[in-house]
């Protein structure tokens, strides 16, 4: 058996390459990418959880995880679409709005 | 014979979801981005039909890897293809450290924090008897049944707001408007 501490450390794994790619990137799409690879790290440590305490309640919660990633996606994107025909373009860089 | 299986389908689905998580991240098409994406959500799943989470790992793969990623192939195909540099040098520099702290400060909580030992409706014994799937929906049911029903509340908010947010016909006036 796979002991729980692995399982943990792989979601910290992706959850810091998330982060990693938020950082990095410059491109909206590829944004909002990385942002589903740390709910997918989330999701990983609340299943490893339940296995060491032997319930199902972590995954009850990455039941709400994945609706939550839909609607995220949903609305996400559908930003991306409006900025998109307002600027031409999904570069943060050019995206500056809100710049003094 | 099966505990070896369960460590192999570990390490196979851990090491392809890494790698697959480094093209997410570093991929300069995004069309390969989005195909990286999808070997991870389904290495993930793997992984969660390798922790016993049958139900969870079933939903990863409808959800996620099917129509969330539609969402993606979708926008993509209407935003031409991205200009200028996918990848700035100089936020990679200030990623390295937060990224590490971010890793300690994970590994510390995990190894050090102490939780207590969830006392819930279901042992190990009992998930056994009646299965993973029974478990979870009942759970589902019962104790987070309001919950639930704010979650369907929330896609339907989603839902109305993507197609408010996303209307041609609305940007396009106030432009003509100004």
């Amino acid at each position: 058996m796979v002991p729980y501490e692995y399982y943990v450390a792989l979601s910290g794994l992706l959850m810091v390459l998330g982060l990693v790619g938020i950082i990095v990137r410059r491109n909206l799409i590829a944004m909002l990418l990385s942002t589903e690879l740390m709910l997918n790290a989330v999701n990983i440590a609340f299943v490893a959880f339940d296995m060491k305490v032997g319930d199902v309640s972590g995954q009850v919660f990455v039941f709400f995880i994945l609706t939550i990633a839909a609607a995220e996606a949903a609305i996400g994107l559908g930003l991306i679409m409006a900025i998109y025909r307002l600027k031409k373009d999904v570069n943060t860089e050019t995206i500056t709005e809100l710049k003094l | 014979m099966e505990q070896q299986l369960t460590v192999w389908a570990f390490y196979t689905f851990s090491a392809l979801a890494v790698l697959s998580a480094f093209g997410v991240v570093f991929f300069k098409n995004i069309i390969y981005a989005v195909l990286s994406l999808i070997s991870t959500l389904i290495m993930v799943s793997g992984l969660f039909f390798a922790m016993g989470a049958e139900l969870i790992g079933g939903l990863q793969i409808l959800i996620y890897a099917v129509a969330i990623v539609v969402f993606y192939v979708l926008v993509i195909s209407t935003v031409p293809e991205f200009k200028g540099n996918s990848v700035d040098p100089a936020y990679m520099l200030v990623s390295l450290p937060i990224g590490f702290i971010l890793f300690l400060e994970l590994a510390y909580v995990s190894i050090y924090g102490a939780w207590q030992s969830n006392v819930g409706l279901f042992t190990n014994e009992v998930i056994k008897e009646v299965g993973n799937i029974k478990a979870v929906s009942t759970l589902l049911f019962t104790k987070y049944l309001f919950p639930f029903e704010v979650a369907s509340l929330i896609l339907l908010v989603a839902m109305i707001g993507a197609i408010v947010i996303g209307r041609k016909s609305h940007v396009i006036d106030e432009e003509e408007a100004k």
